[in-house]
């Protein structure tokens, strides 16, 4: 774009505009200007984009290599050490364990449930703009604020879900239906809510078993919305004629439709929401924060928490940006992989 | 194949009526063009026929059986949109393919990677790719089977479109507005291709258009609407030269007919715009006069109309001449021989001529009336 505005430049004032040819002198001047206005033009964004994107993550691959605190005037070339660390010791296979069982369940999960609540509001005639508003809340909402309301439902002996689960034990209807009584073949004492009846329900957020699980479920709970917004915007480009075709060539059921029609042509939106998604999960922080501080027993320490905790709590840089490091080559793996996705297999014009 | 009878079709959207009451009846084999100017009304009507609109009232037949209540997907009918509607993501065969596969294959069977292992599975697919073959050899696409929709022309999507149509053996065609997103000279390369299709399948097609050229020239009848009514029903040739209606007369030929406000001058005599035409009439219902290019002439002896030249179009087989008529508002356009051109130049003043044979009478409710016109003097050799 921009080479081609510079070529267009009209010439200056002091060539020889009345005569027709071009002396040599000017002929070369002309050259040179075409050959350096274009880096005029995008000189600005060149400097901003190497001083605020490039230098800083030049500085932590730097930083990485050394053993620097805040504050530490001499610091070490510490050369892999940080790295070393990170994948032999427990604690930092316990993070890349509860990181990638976490992407692992928040994905898919928010995934399909956003797919499945677009294809499900689309489908209303009425009161579309309703169920959006009540499935982008949480997206909306602050999740600092949020994980406080889920903290005190959590909680193991005053939360309302605990409580619920206590009350209804005493709850013949209620409580044969939650054990499963109902279902052939199941020991209904063996059952969640009927060993709960027993021995008590779990302590949510404190217990290593339940933690993430949990953290994962308000994960979904919060992406879902953002998902759902993002497939509705990706249902609304599907050509309506493309649907009217599928009728005619013969195609009845709502499931071969969505098949032929609907989920090819969402193709572009999936690998956004992949991507998007991927990338949000890897980063999720603040509900980490608010209820487990990656507790217990390091069960919930995800990326990001760790992050936080070895370079603002104990304040080891060094080590912080060597995470920060293998954050950033998830991070460019799945944009690349997005990339590819995108360019070679939904594009479809 | 089928004929196709509509009876009484009424829709509305809101307050807005878009067919009022359209009754058509279609034969077996026939190529009809629903024709006429945006936002008349004529893709609904396909789309009712189809079954992809619902209409307020009126029934649709199919043999003489009433099809209202089906829907789109079992009405056995086949169309091509205007957008060609391929699916992007599947090669041209698999595109022409689906409508076979849909309707030959249950749902276990269209699986992938297990469906084709099903008992019958087997056969049909066989069945469906000779099918897919042959349609392709029809429409000269299979060097393009293995390629996606994208990587295609225009006309290339077209016949695809066409492909997947034609392979399912439907009871009619509905095309709609096939050709509007080609460019002008593959449009009417494709109007041969379709025409010649029809007259090969022998199937009942109907065509919508606004272009009344590709109406003229591809169809057996053309059914002309404007605000939601038919106005008239009949061949190409019997709507150019017998127009029921002046709008029909206006719609159809290019360029437009010239129409010219006459008055009586008592005698029984014409006049336009003051000047006194040769034609003895007396009926004092007449407007207007309708005469096509062709119903004029630029003659070298002096004539009754007279006017200047302000503009030229030379195609080389012939000549408009865009004629400014002293007291008319529009110009008329006169076609004439290219070697006029030679005499005639633009700022010129000349004489016109009405063929008697070939002007129409229109009244003032815009009906065409059947009236002779005859000459009331000889005319003067000059």
């Amino acid at each position: 774009m921009t080479v081609a505005l510079a070529t267009q430049l009209p010439a200056p004032p002091s060539s020889p505009a009345a005569s027709p040819k071009f002396s040599p002198a000017s002929m070369k001047k002309r050259r040179v200007e075409a050959a350096t206005t274009p880096w005029m033009f995008a000189g600005p964004a060149v400097f901003l984009m190497v001083i605020i994107l490039i230098v800083p993550i030049l500085l932590a691959l730097y930083l990485s290599f050394t053993n620097y605190s805040l504050g530490v005037i001499d610091f070490e070339w510490i050369g892999f050490q940080n790295y070393e660390r990170i994948f032999t010791r427990s604690s930092f296979s316990k993070m890349f364990t509860a990181t990638f069982i976490y992407v692992g369940v928040v994905v898919p999960g928010s995934i399909i449930m956003g797919l499945l609540a677009a294809l499900a509001i689309n489908s209303l005639t009425i009161g579309r703009g309703f169920y959006q508003t009540i499935y982008f809340l949480p997206v909306m909402a602050t999740l600092v604020a949020m994980a406080i309301v889920w903290e005190l439902a959590l909680h193991p002996s005053i939360g309302i879900i605990n409580r619920f689960f206590e009350a209804s034990c005493s709850v013949p209807i209620l409580s044969d239906f939650l054990a499963m009584e109902w279902v052939p073949f199941v020991d209904s004492a063996t059952t969640f809510f009927g060993h709960g009846c027993a021995t008590g329900f779990p302590n949510w957020l404190g217990d290593r078993t339940t933690a993430l699980p949990v953290l994962c479920f308000i994960g979904i709970w919060q992406a879902v919305g953002f998902n759902m917004v993002l497939y509705m915007a990706g249902l609304t480009s599907v050509p309506r004629e493309l649907y009217q075709a599928a009728e005619m060539d013969g195609v009845i059921s709502p499931w071969s439709r969505f098949w032929l029609v609907t989920w090819p042509m969402l193709g572009p939106t999936n690998v956004f929401v992949i991507t998007i998604t991927a990338i949000r999960s890897f980063q999720s922080f603040d509900t980490i924060e608010a209820l487990t501080r990656g507790g217990p027993s390091k069960s919930t320490y995800v990326m990001m928490y760790a992050l936080y905790e070895k370079g603002i709590k104990q304040n080891l840089i060094g080590m912080a940006a060597a995470i920060t490091i293998i954050f950033l080559i998830f991070v460019f793996l799945l944009t690349m992989a997005q990339r590819y996705f995108v360019e070679r297999k939904v594009h479809y014009s | 194949m089928a004929k196709l009878n509509i009876s009484n079709i009424e829709k509305s959207y809101g307050d807005a009526r878009i067919l009022k009451g359209i009754d058509l009846d279609i034969e077996d084999g026939e190529f009809i063009a629903l024709v006429g100017p945006s936002g008349c009304g004529k893709s609904t009507l396909l789309r009712i026929i189809a079954g992809l609109e619902i209409h307020d009232g009126g029934t649709v037949s199919i043999n003489d059986k009433m099809i209202d209540g089906l829907r789109a997907s079992q009405r056995n009918l086949a169309m091509v949109f205007q957008s060609y509607a391929l699916y992007p993501h599947l090669s041209v065969f698999e595109n022409i393919a689906v409508p076979l596969q849909m309707r030959r294959l249950n749902g276990w069977q269209r699986l992938p990677f297990i469906g084709p292992h099903l008992p019958g599975a087997r056969k049909q697919l066989d069945d469906i790719e000779t099918i897919v073959r042959e349609a392709a050899e029809t429409l000269d696409l299979v060097h393009l089977l293995e390629r996606k929709p994208g990587q295609l022309s225009g006309g290339q999507r077209q016949r695809v479109a066409v492909g997947r149509a034609l392979v399912r053996e439907p009871q009619a065609f509905l095309l709609d507005e096939p050709l509007s997103n080609l460019d002008a000279k593959l449009r009417v390369h494709m109007r041969t291709e379709i025409t010649e299709l029809h007259r090969r399948l022998k199937a009942t097609f109907v065509y919508v258009t606004h272009d009344q050229a590709e109406a003229m020239t591809m169809a057996d009848r053309i059914a002309v609407m404007m605000d939601g009514e038919l106005l008239q029903v009949d061949t190409p040739s019997e709507v150019y030269h017998r127009p029921v209606d002046v709008r029909v007369a206006e719609f159809i030929g290019s360029p437009k007919i010239n129409l010219l406000v006459i008055g009586h001058d008592g005698t029984g005599n014409l006049t336009v715009a003051g000047q006194p035409v040769p034609f003895l009439y007396s009926d004092p219902s007449v407007v207007t006069l309708g005469a096509r290019p062709e119903a004029l002439s630029i003659v070298t002896w002096e004539a009754h109309l007279k006017g200047r030249v302000a503009h030229l179009e030379n195609f080389g087989a012939e000549a408009f001449f865009h004629i400014v008529l002293e007291g008319v508002e529009n110009r008329i356009v006169v076609r004439g021989q290219p070697s006029l051109l030679e005499t005639v130049g633009i700022g010129d003043n000349v004489n016109l001529e009405l063929d008697p044979e070939q002007v129409m009478a229109f009244g003032n409710d815009g009906k065409r009336m059947d009236a002779q016109f005859t000459v009331n003097e000889k005319r003067e050799v000059a």
